[in-house]
Parts: structure tokens; C-alpha cells; sequence
């Protein structure tokens, strides 16, 4: 262990687990999941940084949103999301989920991912090589770190305004709100 | 192309428009009554295999193109069709009033063609089972597939119309 993190361990051990044990929710949205298997196989092995694929969003607490969204996968998206245990960050991979990218001006795919679910951390680029994805890790480090990863924070806190916009997007969301939303 | 399979067609039924623009593949341009008939008399010269049924949208003249292609899987006793053709059924249909009758009665794979081709083009098929949606999720007042249905002005329309969340609280 690195002697020079000790104080930060011994101040606040559960910030220390959670940075370093992320895992995955094995989520595929996109062309970008093509650059996730040798990520995390003997190629580029995501292990070193304690990033492991999960199969279900139960146990994971990472994120990675790795293409276009359409409308039918924005649906599964924020199932996914809520079914995830806080903790939780996502990261957009890719510059489809930023601002539809090269499907800007399609008529199905979900331009501004951020106004549907919170966002902690953009990965840009058309595609990303699999180094991003470890810079991106190394980022969200610092910034569980600084307690800025807050997204699960923001999701509460603007619950209401996400829950409008989906259902805006979706008609008829078949499930109840995550959290209460008051009568306007 | 068999020349007697070309001589056949051409003879059964009148109002066909019989090219061989390759010579493994034979275009067929029928009137919208005829479909069903030409379908089912090149299934049963051995041509079972329906490939795909697209739709093409010509603006101009008014009209949906609908395009079946087949071929042979080459199983059957019949030798007539050869598995390496293939045989292209094109019919015309007016964009105003856009139904033709369901193949799914002749090839069964033809049912998610035909309830995608409902859902992007609108195109109605008598005797479908289900034309519910298959891709979308939302409800479109032109299909958007067809040629007058802005995309851009319809982005902007709409998923400009959806506003950004917490945007003073966003540091990161």
C-alpha cells in the first residue's frame, strides 16, 4: 500500500473501498462497448485499477454509458441506473452521449445524456482508445476524492427535473418515482 | 438467368416488366395487384427464400417502391432456380393511400419487414398480424423515413425543447 495515502485511509476507509473497487455494470449501448473486452481482458487489464465488469446493475457501482443512446435505450438506462446502489458514478464514453455526436441531427438518439440521468465524467472523443478509459479512472479517483462525484447526490436533489425530462422523452414510464416528487 | 423461367413469368402474367440487368439476377416491376401472384408462382418455381422486403420513397411521383428480394435455398426437387440468383419483385404503390396486401401468408420471415416498413414509412399491410412498433418509442407525425419528414427541424423541435438540470451545481 502507498504510505502516503495512510491518512486518507484512516479517514475515511469506506471513500478508499469505493474508489478503488468500481465496478462495471456490463451495460452495452453503442460502438463504444467494442473498446470495453480488451480493456478489461490481458491487453490492457482494467484490474490494475480495480475496475471489474459486473453482470448485474445490483452490485455495480460504475457506469460507463458507451455510445449513442436511443430513445428505446434511454429506457433501459435509467432502469439500470436506478437499480444501482449508491454510491454510484457514470461516466459518457465517446462523444455521442456528450451532444449526439455524428447523430446530432437524427430523430431516434438522445442528444444531451445529462439531462436524463447525472453525469460525472465525459470520456471525448470518437472512440476513445482503451488509455482513456483508465484516465477517466484516474480522474474519477480525485474526484471521489473531493467528494465532486456526486451525481447520486444531484440525482436526489433534482429528482423532479429528471423525472420530467424522461418522461418527456418516454410516454407512459411504467414504473413508479424513484424518490417522492412533490405536487406542483 | 433461365431463359424459361423469364419466358414463363412474361407469359403467365401481363403488366410485368421483366429485366436481366446481371446475369445472376432478374428484376421484376409488377403492378400491386400482381404481387401476391408473382410471389407465390416464384416460391413455387423454387425460389423460397425472401431476403428482405425494403421501401423506397419517391417524393416526387408520389409513390412508395416496395422491393422483395428472393432466392433459392436450392433444397427443393424443383431444379429450375439456382441458389446463386436472385430475383428482385419491385411494385409501386401511391404515397397517398400506402396499402398492399401482407406476404406473411407466402414467407413467413417477412412479418418484422413489413411491421418495421409500417413503422418508418407507413406503409400498410392488409392481413399483418401485429403492426404495432418495433424501433420507436415515440409517436411521429410524418413516419420518418419518409422523405418530407424534417429530422433537423424536428431535433430542434423537440430535444431542443428539453431543458438542461442542476446546470448551477455542476462543477465537474
Amino acid at each position: 500500500m502507498d504510505r502516503n495515502q495512510l491518512v486518507k485511509w484512516l479517514k475515511a476507509p469506506a471513500k478508499m473501498g469505493h474508489k478503488y473497487s468500481l465496478h462495471a455494470v456490463y451495460f452495452c449501448t453503442g460502438c463504444g462497448i467494442i473498446e470495453v473486452p480488451p480493456s478489461i481482458t490481458a491487453r490492457w487489464d482494467a484490474e490494475r485499477f480495480g475496475v471489474l465488469p459486473t453482470a448485474t446493475p445490483r452490485q455495480a457501482n460504475l457506469f460507463l454509458i458507451t455510445g449513442y443512446v436511443s430513445v428505446k435505450t434511454l429506457r433501459a438506462i435509467i432502469r439500470t441506473y436506478e437499480q444501482m446502489p449508491e454510491p454510484k458514478y457514470t461516466v459518457g464514453f465517446g462523444s455521442c452521449p456528450i451532444n449526439g455526436g455524428m447523430y446530432w441531427d437524427s430523430y431516434n438518439t438522445i442528444k444531451h445524456l445529462d439531462r436524463y440521468i447525472p453525469i460525472d465524467g465525459w470520456i471525448a472523443g470518437c472512440m476513445p482508445r482503451p488509455e482513456a478509459i483508465f484516465v477517466a479512472v484516474t480522474h474519477l479517483w480525485t474526484l471521489i476524492d473531493k467528494d465532486m462525484a456526486d451525481g447520486y447526490k444531484r440525482y436526489r436533489k433534482h429528482y423532479a427535473a429528471y423525472r420530467a425530462n424522461q418522461e418527456k422523452v418516454l410516454r407512459g414510464l411504467d414504473w413508479p418515482p424513484l424518490f417522492p416528487v412533490e405536487e406542483q | 438467368m433461365d431463359r424459361a423461367l423469364i419466358d414463363s413469368l412474361s407469359s403467365t402474367f401481363d403488366a410485368l416488366r421483366v429485366e436481366v440487368p446481371r446475369e445472376d439476377r432478374l428484376t421484376v416491376q409488377a403492378p400491386r395487384d400482381a404481387v401476391m401472384s408473382v410471389l407465390s408462382f416464384l416460391k413455387g418455381r423454387g425460389y423460397d427464400h425472401l431476403h428482405m422486403v425494403s421501401c423506397v420513397d419517391w417524393m416526387e411521383e408520389g409513390q412508395f417502391e416496395l422491393v422483395y428480394v428472393l432466392s433459392a435455398y436450392g433444397t427443393g426437387q424443383d431444379s429450375a432456380s439456382n441458389p446463386g440468383e436472385e430475383i428482385i419483385l419491385k411494385t409501386r404503390i401511391p404515397r397517398e393511400l400506402p396499402t398492399v396486401v401482407s406476404s406473411i401468408s407466402l414467407f413467413k420471415n417477412a412479418e418484422p419487414y413489413e411491421r418495421e416498413i409500417h413503422e418508418l414509412f407507413g406503409v400498410r399491410f392488409e392481413g399483418h398480424p401485429r403492426l404495432t412498433p418495433l424501433f420507436l418509442e415515440r409517436d411521429y407525425e410524418i413516419p420518418p423515413f419518409r422523405k418530407d419528414f424534417d429530422t433537423r427541424q424536428y431535433v430542434e423541435d423537440f430535444f431542443g425543447s428539453i431543458p438542461p438540470v442542476g446546470e448551477e451545481d455542476q462543477d465537474v
